[in-house]
């Protein structure tokens, strides 16, 4: 069918604002959205701070399913997704009757439910815990909560790929549309933070104690965060039928796999994905205004990252921004985030900047990372990187609808 | 650019009841399989002493003690599965081809034992942070597909789809997607589950609920897909064609009262017809359904109707389950793979056509419409 595919509803439910208006005066204020640690007794860590969500309200925003039968996460999902289509405009009746799914990407799924079983299961026993809890384990619950919020009886499909999952079911849900199989797409991640990740990335050395500071000459890693992110894809000629207003065209992704190390990045495998992206989105490096980073603000990420950038764009690539610097890591989420702020910037004409931003990083490649203030630009091709454990690179490409 | 069929041109798996295409084959065959003695196998309290599990499967039996100590067993049973079935086909994969071929693994969410083991030792260590940093991708749903990739040096789309009962079809619909749309020539698909404790637990508590009393399983079962045209060229001969993969959601009227007992019969029967056709078959050529029936009477007979509607009495049932156990994702697979098993014998079921079907306690639903055929003689 090759049809064209375009963005017209942003569902974020993140710690710098609910919502896309909130979201977007956020990302241009350079707002931070990290905070001590309150949704699990983080004493003990030496490494309290994360990108927690204290404002999100399920029962304020979900229709129909009921916040108590759902994980957290699950609710992030649907949150987001309820908040999408209400941007989007469609006629909520009108969608559940369409041939209309969601691909919802995460990293934990619903682990902070089997991390309470798990607690709880230390002092009843496996035997004695909550039976009702054990049944919102499943991951793929993430997708189906999305689905039976809006009522949606097309694929609901969950893609556990780790830190890059969102930009797995972005592209999915652009080929779904792209080739006609479906409709309508509700497409992002959620993630919930945790114990159990908190620790394992302090234990990997990769946690960062107060600020999260991607590219930075003195940066220490990520700060754990949560969230759900929802972006609503349909047809150009169904968008332009019901007169929607196009954030942005969905131009085409990348997909590749280091198949080398579980957790190390790799800088050539990351330039060939930047490149397959590109080709398959039809477009030049030269032509892409902006890259929103994976950028988590380890050592390692962020000089690989950028020292692929500058294999595949030359000495000078586009700016390049951190929006983890504001959100913290939300893991499964994360590229959901970069896509709406990509979205917003070409819409609205404007970059996010890394904020903590101090001093360049002799190490690594001269880059400009929008050091702390948000810049008004053009943007009429935008990349966002997403890389994950177990070497799942993932990039997509949205541009200018015009 | 194609979205047609795709083929399987090998395949692997390990189940408890048997172990590689040929051994599973026999076993299916036979009707063979039945569930060991698990009382020895884990230190924590398990709710039976018998389950459909690979009581003594060792991953260094398999693929040798180097990187491999630190394995969660999921990743291992995928990694088992994956080799055999690299093994199986005639599909030549090396570096001229790897940056081509991926891999779409479906679990229900991930190696349940080892996140849960994470978190209860920042709980019960000294101290919080205590955990082991070895061992934290194993925590992560990504792991089984990552180290595959690894191991079989395979650089193309590596994808993990979570999708419990319905993850191998979702997996193999990924697939079929990436293939169509000329991302990957070529890719791993299946699904993998480990069985732990904590899954033991969640299989009985889903089955004093549901009025079963199957036992938990556990194995991988992974598939080499590529594009039927294709094979078909190149004069190569399948095991089978998956000539649709049809699935959805099944949305409860009320979602106040919805439980998981609410039929989902007619959204499966719905799902069955769009399968076949898409495939371009009549109902009287399927010859056997597998189904996903687990002893629950209750779902079981929402599956049943569904199927009944649509097909009759007239296909063979198998019930892998009866001698699988209720694996979870794993059985998604081991319901493609017991078909192919018959398949792989009996020359008299060449170019027939049978479907699969699914269902998980959420309402999401699946159906797939395969053609199979024997190995051996051309």
């Amino acid at each position: 069918m090759n049809r064209r595919v375009v963005i017209t509803g942003l569902g974020p439910v993140s710690s710098i604002g609910i919502g896309a208006r909130e979201f977007s005066a956020a990302l241009r204020a350079g707002r931070s959205g990290i905070s001590p640690i309150a949704s699990f007794d983080a004493a003990g860590f030496p490494h309290y701070m994360a990108g927690e969500v204290p404002a999100f309200d399920p029962k304020s925003i979900l229709q129909r399913i009921s916040p108590d039968a759902w994980g957290r996460t699950s609710q992030f999902a649907a949150s987001a997704a309820r908040l999408a289509v209400e941007d989007s405009g469609i006629d909520p009746t009108e969608l559940s009757a369409a041939r209309a799914g969601s691909s919802i990407g995460t990293t934990g799924g619903e682990s902070q439910v089997l991390e309470r079983l798990t607690g709880d299961s230390l002092t009843v026993g496996f035997a004695g815990v909550d039976r009702e809890l054990a049944r919102q384990v499943p991951a793929s619950r993430l997708a189906v909560a999305v689905n039976r919020e809006l009522g949606l009886t097309g694929e609901a499909i969950t893609l556990s790929t780790a830190c890059s999952a969102s930009n797995y079911a972005l592209g999915y849900a652009y080929d779904q549309i792209h080739t006609g199989d479906l409709d309508y797409m509700i497409a992002g991640g959620a993630d919930s933070v945790g114990r159990w990740s908190h620790a394992g990335f302090y234990r990997l050395g990769a946690l960062a104690e107060k600020a999260c500071a991607p590219f930075d000459r003195d940066r220490s890693g990520i700060i754990t965060g949560e969230g759900g992110a929802a972006l609503f894809l349909e047809s150009l000629e169904s968008a332009t039928a019901r007169g929607a207003r196009v954030y942005a065209e969905v131009l085409g992704y990348g997909l590749n796999c280091d198949a080398n190390h579980m957790v190390a990045p790799d800088p050539v495998s990351i330039a060939q994905c930047m490149r397959l992206a590109h080709r398959n989105a039809g477009i030049k490096a030269d032509e892409v205004d902006y890259i929103c980073a994976h950028g988590t603000g380890t050592p390692a990420n962020d000089a690989v990252e950028a020292k692929a950038a500058v294999e595949v764009f030359g000495e000078r690539p586009p700016p390049i921004s951190s929006i983890k610097s504001m959100l913290g890591h939300t893991m499964g989420a994360a590229s959901g985030f970069s896509a709406i702020a990509s979205v917003l910037g070409i819409a609205e004409s404007f970059i996010p900047p890394t904020i903590n931003f101090r001093n360049p990083d002799p190490q690594i490649p001269d880059i400009d990372p929008v050091p702390n203030v948000a810049r008004e630009m053009t943007v009429n091709i935008a990349q966002v990187n997403g890389f994950a454990f177990g070497g799942n690179n993932a990039i997509t490409i949205f541009g200018r609808y015009s | 650019m194609s979205t047609g069929a795709i083929a399987i041109t090998g395949w692997g798996v390990l189940s408890s009841a048997g172990i590689g295409a040929d051994e599973f084959a026999r076993a299916v065959t036979a009707g063979r399989g039945s569930a060991a003695d698990v009382s020895e196998m884990f230190e924590e309290p398990v709710p039976r002493q018998d389950a459909f599990a690979l009581v003594d499967f060792k991953v260094r039996d398999y693929l040798g003690r180097k990187g491999t100590s630190f394995l969660d067993r999921s990743t291992s049973l995928a990694m088992v599965a994956c080799g055999q079935a690299l093994a199986d086909t005639d599909l030549v994969v090396d570096d001229s081809n790897n940056e081509r071929v991926g891999i779409a693994l479906g679990t229900t969410a991930g190696s349940v034992k080892s996140t849960s083991d994470y978190s209860r030792d920042t709980f019960v260590q000294e101290r919080p942070y205590l955990v082991n940093p070895l061992v934290f991708p194993n925590a992560v749903m990504n792991c089984a597909a990552g180290q595959s990739a690894i191991r079989y040096r395979l650089r193309g789309v590596n994808t993990t789809v979570a999708g419990g009962a319905l993850a191998a079809l979702s997996a193999l619909r990924y697939a079929r997607n990436l293939i169509g749309c000329g991302y990957a020539d070529a890719l791993l698909v299946g699904t993998t589950e480990e069985f732990s404790p904590q899954v033991a637990w969640a299989t009985h508590f889903a089955m004093e609920a549901g009025g079963g009393d199957l036992a938990a399983g556990e194995g991988a079962a992974v598939f080499v897909v590529e594009d039927a045209d294709a094979v078909r060229e190149a004069g190569r001969r399948p095991d089978a064609e998956v000539l649709a993969i049809e699935v959805g959601l099944h949305v409860p009227a009320d979602e106040a009262t919805a439980g998981p007992e609410t039929d989902f019969s007619e959204s499966l029967a719905g799902c069955v017809v769009r399968a076949l056709s898409r495939a371009g078959v009549e109902p009287g050529e399927v010859w056997a359904v597998a189904s996903a029936e687990n002893g629950m009477p209750l779902t079981d007979g929402f599956e049943d109707r569904a199927i009944r509607a649509v097909l009759g009495d007239g296909p063979v049932r198998l019930r892998v389950k009866e001698f699988t156990g209720e694996s979870h994702s794993a059985s998604g697979a081991f319901q493609v793979a017991a078909l192919l098993a018959r398949h792989r014998a009996d020359p008299t079921l060449d170019g027939r056509v049978s479907v699969v079907t699914t269902r998980t306690s959420d309402g999401a639903i699946g159906a797939a419409v395969l053609r199979g055929w024997s190995r051996g003689v051309e």
